[in-house]
């Protein structure tokens, strides 16, 4: 495996030296999308035995236990991280443990693309393509929230106060980074009440 | 140029006298102060003459003092980066700055459109519709080419725009509008009780015209106290303040779009790389509309000479800039405010006297005027202007109200006039999402009077001219009332002026402007009812009057007057026309944003797009995706290189990235019957491993997706979609199973950007994949046709579907995305030997034609069911049902004369017929001809070495062999013969190859 070729959707890209933050693309991790009812005593059961942690119910939320993370995405759906290189046997773990129990997961590590923002102003310069009210104390660490940005659809999740990961699907990948260098552009900052 | 000392010696808030700054103005380099609009320093040059009007060509001058200004439009910057129509009074200069005036050729003192005037009572409303009727193609070629020309404003900027612009949003509890003493107290009000406030003004600093009205709050001056509210403001965390910003619209739910000119005033900020303007989109609570009162002129004869301005204006020119815009002018009033400007110019050592229109005031300035010695001439209007190019006297005649004709004048020399005829609350806002307006008798014009939004409009624009009055509405933002300790003089009654009488017979040689921005006279209104337009938005068409960029802001309430005396109804029968955005033009860089370039539309990229890209690619728009249509290498043109495609994959080997595919993964112990439900072929029976082409319809019974799936386990399938049905077919899933078969345990997952995905098709294609090691057998026993793998090969992780599209021997191998370009790499290496060459779509839609395979969107419309394409083979007829069967049933979708898929060879095989093209019954000599099917897929095959066509035809499949007629333009008919869909390798040998 280690001569494979492997190539991330912005690998090409390099971050240009004139950005109000820092943004790069995060390649090393891995994702499992994971669907199944919450009403199921069984199915949350069997995850919380490999996560070690709830899937959160809460609209817009997210768990972490250790290395892993649940994303809320749905009311019946979630997306899992962890450490790229082990994705496959944390899938393979999931599905032993879920057996015939009703769900359906699948490794989506090379489905999206991440890219992390940092820094003062983060989200300010999301606003600049989201209509969200991402200064408000809605957006605290941990929140997860499917938003359109720009003209796409995207996921974002706060990881801390300013810090950012925005999920887009891979094929959007140089068009959100474009959009993100022109939005980021040194000059261009924006400060909403004097935050 | 005149000498005359146009900047006072002393005197200008806003400017910085230290601070120089050269432009240049049509050319000439001009000089002003930091802080002079361009048109302050252009008048404290001597320049009165700022433009040309639109239908005229008539000289003029200065007006407003701010966004309301509708004559002197300017143009700035030049070639890429000009800018035309911008409002002189809100363009801020700096060292550096281009303008030019506009509509004038070839110079703005010499105009030859002038000549216009001079025909001008051969120019009434309505003149071009009267006009150029006949005859017809002369509209297009002679008449409107030259109307253009003649007409209009700036012009366009040339080449690509090289500045940024970016949209910003932004939430708030409460949105002011406008930052005048009305806004600032609010601002404080609201933002004393903790929620976020946000405050807009289209102006650089915050205090709207605080500087230009009487009165003390709390003992001091109002200006005062609008700088010392507005830096308290600055310092609270809870307040938003954006200046040069406009808000321009006001939409449902209080949805806000506002302009900001971020980079307009200074070029070191653009360089800074900021944006050159913003569009703010704006979500509130609560808005609060403190847009102000504009000041109306007053309909007298020839009142658009140069320098003649609004009043305020006059008053602010002096004020801020220390400019007068000449040394003894006559006030022209139907109010007391604008005694306000006399006292400014008495002060200033400008000799000045006031014409009156009232018979009397009560009010405390106009006996502070008379008691200052100034000449004040009640009961007298302006009743004409001499000078063209600016003004050189005035006539002053008796009036009493509603007199029609002037009886006795006087002349007076001067050299500007300040006229007022009242204030109008600046209603746009208030009335763009259906805010209520009433007619206050006292204004003598509109106010708001109920809105459905929470919204409010305070001051000035809720048409409270008084200080304390305002305040007193502020305060209704915040808990508690402050209270105000306010001094301002009692004013008296305005009465409304709407035409004042001329000199000599009624109206001749003389106009009376109503829309300067328009060229719209009091006498076509007049005319306008007389041949009937009596709804007023009929008289907006006809005249124009109200239209344009200014949309009527100082000329709404005069044309109603007129209309008014003109028709016998009082204004509120006539009613306003309607307030639209945007309350002033914004930039269309604002509106476009950031999306423009790259950036214009979303574009997907298949995780092989760079090696597409480097092998010279030419790319087609699939929906937002870019395939790659066709790789010309160096010495091909397209053609060429299709062909060279197609007979690769025939006789040796291709790849193509079919990475675009829809592929949905669902399972659930529902999810065979789930699928039997979907598709019109069953999928129950389908074995572990083993790929089936599915057909999909919509209830209507016709053909919306198709695509093969896959059973991965008993209760796990995987499906593919088109590839622009995917997002459009998972939907569809979804919908059935959240909406109607809820009962179902079955979960269905997009996956389709997790995979990277290839067609290798050919007879080598087995070779080429075998080279790369897989760890599975890939051997066409172990393998066969329709059967599916999942293992490694090249060392890459594989999902591999022995499918075909081509008619070839065809493996589709999938790859996680991050890996599709490494496996791409090692198959097109691995390939080599055996001629391998990359094809794209247009290779592939060819080699799907020659196999009479359909393609969803191209041999159906959505009018098409799987029988009309002669699939009735793979509608099921045991299942109990499925989306579309019962639909199939409709007597129309089982009658005679359906369209058929069919082939077509035309008579000639070097001719392609075109796609769409119609057949016919029977050729005749002009139309109209019976149609009776058109052409869906048509191409040269080199394959075949011949033309071949796919068509939909009534009753086609009866018709084998028969000959059909596609008459083409320009009279040329070509002949086809109707034959099988399937034009090469009919028994499919090549497939199981």
């Amino acid at each position: 495996m280690d001569d494979l070729h492997f190539e991330s959707a912005l690998a090409h890209r390099s971050t240009p030296d004139n950005l109000s933050l820092s943004m790069r693309e995060i390649s090393e991790r891995g994702m499992i999308d994971l669907r199944g009812s919450t009403t199921d005593r069984k199915f949350m059961a069997a995850v919380k035995s490999v996560l070690g942690v709830d899937l959160p119910k809460a609209p817009r939320t997210s768990a972490s236990w250790g290395e892993y993370k649940a994303l809320w995405l749905s009311t019946d759906q979630w997306l899992i991280l962890c450490t790229r290189s082990k994705t496959t046997a944390l899938l393979a773990e999931i599905n032993a443990a879920l057996g015939k129990i009703h769900s359906l997961a699948v490794d989506v590590s090379d489905m999206r693309a991440i890219i992390r923002l940092e820094g003062d102003g983060v989200r300010e310069t999301l606003m600049k393509g989201s209509s969200l009210d991402l200064i408000s104390d809605d957006y605290k660490q941990g929140t997860v929230r499917r938003m359109r940005f720009a003209e796409i659809a995207a996921l974002l999740h706060v990881v801390e106060e300013n810090c950012f990961d925005i999920y887009v699907f891979r094929s959007y990948a140089d068009y959100t980074w474009e959009f993100l260098v022109k939005a980021a552009r040194q000059g261009s900052e924006v400060k909403l009440f004097k935050k | 140029m005149s000498k005359k000392p146009y900047r006072l010696s002393t005197g200008g808030t806003r400017i910085d006298r230290a601070a120089r700054m050269t432009f240049t103005f049509d050319g000439k380099d001009v000089s002003g102060f930091a802080g002079d609009t361009l048109a302050s320093a252009v008048l404290a040059s001597g320049q009165k003459l700022f433009g040309r009007s639109f239908k005229y060509h008539r000289a003029r001058g200065l007006v407003g003092l701010g966004s309301e200004e509708m004559n002197a439009l300017i143009g700035v910057g030049s070639g890429n980066r000009h800018e035309p129509n911008l409002r002189a009074t809100q363009i801020e200069i700096f060292d550096g700055l281009t303008a030019e005036s506009q509509n004038r050729w070839p110079s703005l003192k010499y105009d030859i459109g002038a000549a216009n005037t001079l025909v001008s009572r051969f120019l009434p409303a309505g003149f071009y519709y009267k006009t150029f009727m006949w005859p017809r193609s002369f509209w297009k070629h002679v008449y409107e080419p030259f109307i253009r020309k003649a007409a209009g404003l700036g012009k366009a900027p040339e080449g690509r725009d090289p500045d940024t612009y970016e949209h910003m949003h932004i939430h708030a509890d409460v949105i002011i509008i406008g930052g005048g003493i009305a806004g600032l107290a609010a601002a404080e009000a609201a933002a004393s009780t903790g929620v976020r406030v946000l405050l807009c003004d289209e102006n650089p600093v915050l205090g709207g015209i605080a500087d230009l009205t009487a009165g003390m709050i709390d003992g001091a001056c109002v200006e005062d106290y609008a700088i010392a509210a507005a830096a308290r403001l600055a310092t609270l965390p809870n307040v938003h303040i954006l200046t040069r910003t406009t808000v321009v619209g006001h939409y449902h739910q209080n949805y806000l779009m506002a302009f900001e000119r971020v980079g307009d005033h200074d070029p070191a900020i653009l360089a800074s790389g900021a944006p050159k303007h913003r569009l703010w989109k704006i979500r509130a609570d609560k808005v609060v509309v403190a847009t102000g009162a504009l000041e109306r002129p007053i309909a007298f004869a020839n009142n658009d000479r140069p320098n003649i301005m609004l009043a305020s204006a006059v008053r602010g020119m002096i004020g801020r800039y220390g400019v007068t815009p000449g040394s003894t002018g006559v006030v022209f009033t139907n109010n007391d405010d604008a005694y306000l400007t006399a006292f400014v110019l008495k002060k200033a050592g400008v000799n000045v006297q006031v014409v009156d229109s009232r018979s009397r005031s009560d009010g405390a300035l106009v006996k502070r005027a008379i008691a200052d010695g100034i000449d004040v001439s009640l009961g007298s209007v302006i009743s004409a202007v001499e000078g063209n190019l600016g003004v050189t006297a005035v006539k002053i005649a008796a009036y009493r109200k509603g007199q029609g004709r002037v009886i006795t004048e006087k002349r007076v020399e001067c050299d500007f006039v300040a006229m007022s005829g009242g204030w109008n609350p600046a209603l746009h806002l208030w009335c763009h999402n259906g805010g209520k307006i009433q007619f206050d008798d006292s204004l003598q014009s509109f106010r708001p009077k109920s809105h459905t939004d929470d919204i409010v409009a305070i001051g000035g624009a809720n048409g409270t001219m008084s200080v304390e009055a305002t305040l007193i509405e502020a305060q209704e933002l915040g808990k508690k009332a402050k209270k105000f300790k306010v001094e301002e003089p009692d004013r008296g009654a305005l009465e409304s002026i709407w035409f004042a009488p001329a000199t000599g017979k009624y109206n001749e040689g003389n106009k009376h402007f109503i829309d300067f921005q328009n060229d719209v006279t009091a006498a076509d209104l007049e005319l306008a009812q007389r041949e009937g337009y009596e709804s007023v938005e009929h008289t907006k068409r006809y005249t124009t009057f109200g239209m344009a960029t200014d949309q009527g802001k100082t000329s709404n309430l005069n044309g109603l007057g007129v209309i008014s005396e003109a028709t016998g109804k009082t204004i509120p029968e006539i009613g306003v026309t309607t307030f639209r955005p945007p309350y002033t033009p914004y930039s269309f860089g604002a509106i476009a944003g950031a999306h423009t370039g790259a950036l214009f539309l979303p574009v997907r990229r298949t995780p092989i797009y760079n090696w597409h890209a480097d092998h010279g690619a030419v790319f087609e728009p699939v929906g937002q995706w870019r395939r790659t249509y066709v790789y010309p290498q160096a010495s091909e043109d397209k053609h060429q290189a299709i062909v060279r495609e197609i007979l690769s994959v025939r006789n040796k080997v291709g790849m193509l990235d079919a990475s675009t595919l829809g592929k949905i993964e669902i399972k659930g112990p529902d999810a065979a019957e789930f699928l039997d439900r979907m598709y019109t072929n069953t999928f129950s029976t389908l074995k572990i491993g083993k790929c089936r082409y599915g057909l999909m319809m919509n209830e209507l019974g016709f053909l919306s997706d198709d695509g093969v799936t896959v059973r991965l386990g008993e209760d796990h399938f995987i499906m593919h979609t088109t590839s622009g049905g995917a997002d459009r077919i998972a939907a569809w899933l979804e919908e059935w199973l959240q909406t109607e078969w809820t009962h179902y345990k079955v979960f269905v997952t997009p996956v389709t950007e997790q995979w990277a995905q290839f067609a290798v098709a050919g007879p080598r294609a087995r070779d080429v994949l075998s080279k790369l090691a897989p760890d599975f057998d890939i051997s066409n026993e172990a393998f066969p046709h329709m059967s599916f793998k999942q293992g490694h090969i090249g060392g890459y992780p594989v999902r591999v579907y022995r499918i075909s599209f081509s008619g070839e021997l065809s493996y589709e191998v999938a790859t996680p995305a991050n890996f599709g370009q490494g496996l791409w790499n090692a198959i097109m290496e691995a390939g080599d030997e055996f001629g391998i060459s990359a094809y794209g779509t247009e290779a592939l839609h060819v080699l799907r034609a020659e196999k009479g395979y359909i393609v969803v969107g191209d041999e159906s419309d959505g009018t098409v069911t799987p029988i009309d394409v002669g699939m009735e083979g793979m509608v099921s007829k045991k299942k109990t049902d499925f989306i579309g069967k019962r639909s199939l049933e409709q007597s129309f979708l089982k009658g005679p004369n359906r369209k058929q898929l069919v082939g077509l060879l035309t008579e000639d095989p070097t001719e392609v017929l075109p796609d769409g093209a119609y057949a016919v019954a029977a050729v005749k000599d002009k139309p109209p001809m019976e149609m009776i099917g058109q052409v869906t897929s048509t191409y040269m095959s080199p394959t075949l070495g011949r033309s071949i066509a796919m068509a939909l035809i009534q009753n086609g499949r009866a018709r084998m062999g028969e000959t059909i007629s596609f008459p083409l333009e320009g009279g040329k008919v070509m002949k086809a013969t109707i034959t099988d869909t399937v034009f090469y390798d009919k028994e499919g040998a090549r497939l199981h190859g």
